[in-house]
């Protein structure tokens, strides 16, 4: 499953969805961040912003009390209880004001310490203190001196109200002015408003940034008034050990906010994880520097908790789409896997396995009803295939039949070599197909050969069935002994009969005289032979006719050859020189008479074979196009020249006697080993006993024996006029052994002509028998 | 061809020599037959065939030969060939004709097979 289709395409759709999915977030992310980023510092600053102007509100508040009061004071007079009554009223009707003082100068009060009552709320109870004591002297402390000094409202530094507040507190002063008599200017009193540093602490506790944001407050000379650490309040902040910032960093920052000018600065701070940031701010009123310190990380905390939370939708929703990836392939894939398998069963064979089924017309449904068309055609083809083979090869089966048959009807079968004292002949055919339309066939009748090679038009079974109709008629008409012309004449007039198909032969139809060797032979439009004699080849003049079977009453002109001694004969089909090769040459004559001519040292059927071997050389791989068929014929060589003799004997009462009497004086003549003469001799006499007994010879007919003697042979050839009898096959052979007594007189005679001789044969010709005997001769005892 | 048969015989022995010179064939055949039988029907014990001079024996002349073998055998007799020539010897063995004849190769044999015989009957 590493490489199936769903799992690259979840891999893929995944790994693409990813990449989208993850660059617009990104890029969400990237606006949304810049957005966020900016939001938080607003909101900072805004936060900050808020704080002060709540503060700013706060100390106005008390300055306009205060100031309130200093006005009245600067126009009416009242009494020391009326001042005291006013303070009072003030201080407990205003949350804001801790404590108050109406500070007379003591110039013009009547007693020496100065007038100065204080309210204050001491633990939320309104207190009374009079600091015109001698212990405070009010005229020497710092916020009384501050006021008459600038001659207007101040903020005082912060300090410790001994004998008064009694708390760490900040004052504001306002020096109340006013005009005597005279137009003189004098200093009637300082009012003064008191604020707590606890107050302004619990004001700057508010503004908390974050878990390890503070916010500190000094006064503007330095002095920390509001710190995280309450060590360090009330020392100057180069007394405190900042373990956040370094002086000259701090002091830089103060003395720009001391300047109006509200600072930022962002830094590593040590005890505050990440970056801080420090903003440093005045209050307007006072003038003091107010400074925030915050850490940028926990202030940024939401931006994170929004990366966090878009990559968790980011990663569930690329889970969700593989999960759909994956069921969407998974049902669209399911068939193709059921495919696969049925598809393996399919090509073992079993085109009966059932296919998946599908809904829907999708290109998965139309697969399987392709699959499933292609598996019914299959089914049919196979079952088609199988019909077409069996009756194929029952064909086959019929034409290897036909092909032995038709080949029967050639001498040898096919292919024959016949060795004969007077003679030697080879032949061979070969269809192009099963069967084929060329034949030959020959047939000796006494010193008469009768040879015929013939080819019928096209070729296959058509051609065979009329080869078969037209060799047995050639050799009907030869049996008969028909000369070559005749013969033609009608057998042309036989195949024309009924032709409605126009089949034809062509037909070279020859007899040799193998006496005088004189080749008497007509051609039915048959490509003429050719002749090897004294190690050249020629071919023989013919005047031809047309070819066989197409027109009836034609006649066809004779040719005659003389042959000599040591002469081949080739006659051969057309299948031989029209045989094409791949570049569509033909073999032709020319090529073929230069291979008769290479083959003229060979024996006769190995020069065969090598004209045949010559043919398919050319050929090479283009199959045989015709059927091939040649007859070799070769005549003895000179030195191997023959004898020949007749004896002539009248039938009657000692026949044999008579020829064996013939038959010895004629072997005298001969230079033949003593053995071979005493056997011919008793051959003979065994032959002519049994003519004599049982020919019953006519009176005043005559027994010839033809003698014929060559280098290698030696043949006897016994005709007689008697009653048909064949002693090869119709002699009453005896047994031979125990009983040999008992035999018929000749039957023992068949035993000794058959052994004492190679070939025999009989044929009933012209209303005769006639017997012959060759026997082969030793040519090294010769 | 002319065959010349010349028979000589031991009485004493009871032994008939046959010999035969020239050519037993279809013509002279008919003759030997005759001959042959005159021997035979004197009942010797044993008829020899010498066959030193004979050149030349054909069918119809081995059926006289087998029919006299077949005679004496019925007799109780013998009926052996001597002496045959290569070519005669060839004709025999075509026709298979020598299971019931004693066959001697020369003289010698001829000799010392009577010798056995003679034994034989003295032993009797």
């Amino acid at each position: 499953m590493k490489n199936s289709i769903a799992t690259r395409l979840i891999a893929v759709l995944s790994l693409c969805s990813a990449l989208i999915l993850g660059v617009g977030m990104w890029l969400d992310y990237r606006l949304s961040r810049e957005e966020i980023l900016e939001r938080l510092k607003n909101e900072s600053q805004e936060t900050i912003r808020a704080a002060i102007i709540d503060m700013e509100n706060w100390l106005d508040g008390v300055e306009g009390s205060t100031l309130f009061l200093a006005r009245i004071l600067e126009q009416r007079d009242y009494t020391h209880a009326g001042l005291e009554q006013m303070l009072k009223d003030i201080v407990e009707n205003n949350a804001d004001i801790y404590g108050s003082t109406i500070a007379l100068n003591p110039v013009i009060t009547d007693s020496p310490g100065g007038f100065a009552p204080y309210y204050f709320h001491r633990d939320g109870i309104l207190t009374y203190a009079d600091l015109a004591s001698e212990e405070y002297a009010y005229q020497e402390q710092a916020w009384y001196l501050d006021a008459v000094n600038a001659g207007k409202p101040v903020w005082v530094e912060p300090y410790f109200d001994r004998g008064g507040g009694e708390t760490l507190m900040t004052t504001f002063a306002v020096p109340v002015f006013r005009v005597s008599a005279q137009g003189e200017r004098f200093l009637y009193a300082v009012v003064t408003a008191d604020v707590p540093l606890d107050e302004l602490r619990a004001y700057l506790r508010r503004l908390r940034l974050g878990d390890s944001g503070f916010a500190t407050l000094l006064s503007r000379t330095g002095i920390i008034l509001s710190s995280r650490n309450p060590d360090y309040i009330m020392r100057h902040y180069s007394d405190a050990r900042s373990d956040t910032v370094d002086l000259p960093t701090w002091r830089d920052m103060l003395q720009s906010a001391l300047a109006g000018q509200a600072v930022t600065r962002q830094l590593e701070c040590p005890d505050i994880i990440g970056r801080c940031v420090i903003r440093m701010d005045t209050l307007q009123s006072t003038g003091w520097p107010v400074g925030m310190i915050y850490s940028e990380h926990e202030i940024t905390a939401p931006l994170r908790r929004y990366q966090i939370r878009t990559a968790v939708i980011g990663l569930v929703t690329l889970l969700l789409m593989a999960l759909a990836v994956y069921l969407v392939t998974r049902r669209l894939t399911r068939p193709l896997t059921v495919l696969v398998g049925a598809s393996d069963n399919i090509a073992r064979g079993k085109l009966d396995t059932a296919l998946p089924t599908v809904r829907g017309e999708d290109e998965i449904a139309q697969l399987v009803m392709s699959f499933d068309a292609m598996r019914r055609d299959l089914k049919t083809y196979i079952s088609d295939l199988e019909t077409a083979t069996a009756s194929r090869s029952r064909l086959e089966g019929e034409l290897a039949a036909a092909r032995e048959i038709q080949m029967s009807l050639l001498p040898g079968g096919g292919e024959v070599l016949e060795q004969h004292e007077g003679y030697s002949l080879w032949a061979r055919v070969r269809p192009a197909k099963s069967v084929g339309g060329d034949l030959y066939t020959y047939q000796q009748s006494g010193e008469r050969l009768f040879i015929a090679v013939g080819d019928v038009s096209d070729k296959g079974v058509p051609a065979a069935l009329f080869m078969a109709k037209a060799t047995s008629l050639i050799q009907q008409l030869l049996a008969a002994g028909e000369s070559p012309v005749t013969a033609l004449a009608k057998l042309n007039n036989a195949l024309e009969a009924g032709n409605d198909n126009c089949m034809f032969v062509t037909l070279f139809l020859g007899v040799v005289d193998l006496a005088n060797l004189e080749l008497e032979f007509a051609s039915a439009g048959h490509t003429p032979p050719s002749l090897l004699r004294d190690a050249r080849v020629g071919v023989l003049p013919q005047d031809d006719g047309p070819a066989l079977g197409l027109a009836p009453g034609l006649e066809f002109p004779r040719n005659k050859v003389q042959l000599a001694f040591g002469d081949r004969l080739a006659i051969y089909t057309d299948g031989i020189d029209e045989a094409f090769n791949e570049a569509a040459q033909m073999f032709g004559p020319e090529r073929f008479n230069r291979g008769f001519g290479d083959g003229a040292a060979l024996p006769l059927e190995q020069a065969g074979a090598a004209l045949f071997d010559a043919v398919d050389e050319h050929a090479g791989d283009t199959p045989q196009s015709d059927d091939i068929t040649l007859l070799l014929l070769e005549l003895p060589v000179q030195g191997d020249s023959r004898s020949t003799s007749r004896g002539v004997f009248p039938a009657g009462e000692g026949l044999a006697g008579r020829v064996i009497t013939w038959l010895q004086t004629a072997l005298e003549e001969q230079a033949l080993a003593p053995d071979v003469s005493v056997e011919t001799v008793l051959v003979a006499e065994e032959i002519s006993t049994n003519i004599e007994k049982y020919g019953e010879l006519p009176a005043g007919s005559e027994v010839l024996l033809d003698l014929s003697i060559s280098a290698s042979t030696l043949a006897m050839e016994f005709s007689d006029r008697g009653v048909a009898f064949d002693p090869l096959r119709d002699g009453k052979r005896s047994e031979l052994g125990a009983d040999i007594e008992s035999a018929e007189i000749g039957g023992l005679g068949v035993h000794l002509i058959t052994q004492l001789t190679d070939e025999q044969s009989y044929r009933h010709e012209g209303g005769g028998n006639i017997l012959r005997v060759v026997k082969l001769l030793d040519t090294d005892s010769a | 061809m002319e065959l010349n048969t010349t028979v000589t015989i031991d009485e004493d022995k009871s032994i008939a020599r046959v010999a035969l010179a020239g050519a037993l064939n279809t013509d002279t055949a008919p003759g030997f037959d005759q001959e042959l039988q005159r021997v035979i029907t004197r009942g010797l014990n044993l008829t020899v065939l010498d066959m030193k001079d004979l050149d030349y024996i054909s069918s119809a002349g081995l059926r006289v030969i087998f029919k006299a073998a077949k005679q004496t055998k019925a007799a109780g007799h013998r009926l052996a060939a001597a002496n045959r020539k290569p070519h005669i010897d060839k004709v025999f063995e075509i026709l298979k004709a020598l299971p019931d004849m004693a066959v001697f190769a020369n003289d010698q044999e001829l000799d010392d097979y009577l010798e056995s015989m003679q034994n034989k009957v003295r032993g009797d």
